[in-house]
């Protein structure tokens, strides 16, 4: 197996900008995922549900944040990941992933991650990770 | 309630698929889409992205488990998810997630459900655990 990251309590991840997110974004993320709810799709049925257009399933920014994770730590590293959806994702919008290390125990890092659009969050996160 | 079985699902997690999601989620290790550096990483196979079962839960009837909890699937959110790994997921694996209720609580005028599911390898060792709470929005309010 690869070597853990080394990190320290306050080490910061490198951010990664996702986007702007497209429709082509959505629809990919639907035929990997299998989620084909007309709310991330259809323009016409979003609007008949109250939304101001399609918006993105919660789940693919989610995959975003953890593809990000553990481009940096490694899948093999990778122990728990907890994500809160805090607000929807819509096209146009440009994430920033951003994240930092709380607390090192045992060999094993507790992460804070964020992922914001502008000044929202629109994900929290957390994650532990082994660390070297 | 708690304890109790709700469903289960049979899930194969293939090569191709893995690449596709990892592509989809703009993951860029190359140890999920290349073979040979997984196996110079030391994977036995490419492992999957962290968040990869999600694939399954399109497998499985998701209206009909939430009529079964007595949820109005209109009113209901996810607010959030948790993955516990014992191991990545590889290609060649075939698991059995087998679902739960966790937890099932009513605050502030909404109810929250816990599913909790289980992957099991072909040697019924786990190798991810999943929660989701579910949000069901009163209708009062």
């Amino acid at each position: 197996m690869r070597a853990p990251v080394a990190v320290r309590p306050g080490t910061s991840l490198p951010a990664r900008e996702v986007g702007p997110v497209t429709q082509t974004h959505v629809v990919r993320f639907a035929g990997a995922g299998g989620d084909f709810n007309p709310l991330h799709h259809d323009p016409e049925f979003a609007r008949s549900a109250g939304f101001p257009g399609v918006l993105a399933m919660g789940q693919m920014h989610a995959g975003m944040l953890a593809a990000w994770l553990t481009d940096w730590a490694g899948v093999e590293h990778l122990r728990e990941y907890e994500v809160r959806f805090a607000a929807p994702v819509f096209l146009g919008d440009t994430l920033l992933f951003s994240g930092e290390v709380r607390s090192v125990d045992n060999g094993l890092a507790e992460l804070q991650l964020t992922a914001t659009r502008g000044e929202d969050a629109v994900l929290r996160a957390r994650a532990a990770v082994v660390t070297g | 309630m708690t304890a109790e079985s709700l469903d289960e699902v049979a899930f194969d997690v293939e090569r191709g698929k893995i690449r596709e999601f990892a592509r989809a989620t703009g993951a860029t290790d190359p140890v999920h889409t290349d073979r040979g550096a997984a196996q110079r990483a030391g994977f036995g196979d490419v492992p999957a992205t962290a968040t990869h079962v999600v694939v399954a839960g399109h497998h499985r009837d998701q209206r009909a488990f939430v009529a079964e909890l007595g949820l109005a699937f209109e009113r209901v959110v996810v607010g959030s998810v948790k993955w516990i790994y014992h191991r990545p997921l590889l290609a060649g694996d075939a698991l059995r997630g087998v679902r739960r209720v966790a937890e099932d609580v009513r605050k502030k005028g909404m109810r929250f459900v816990t599913l909790e599911t289980e992957y099991l390898d072909a040697e019924a060792e786990p190798v991810v655990v999943l929660h989701e709470t579910l949000i069901e929005r009163g209708d009062q309010q």
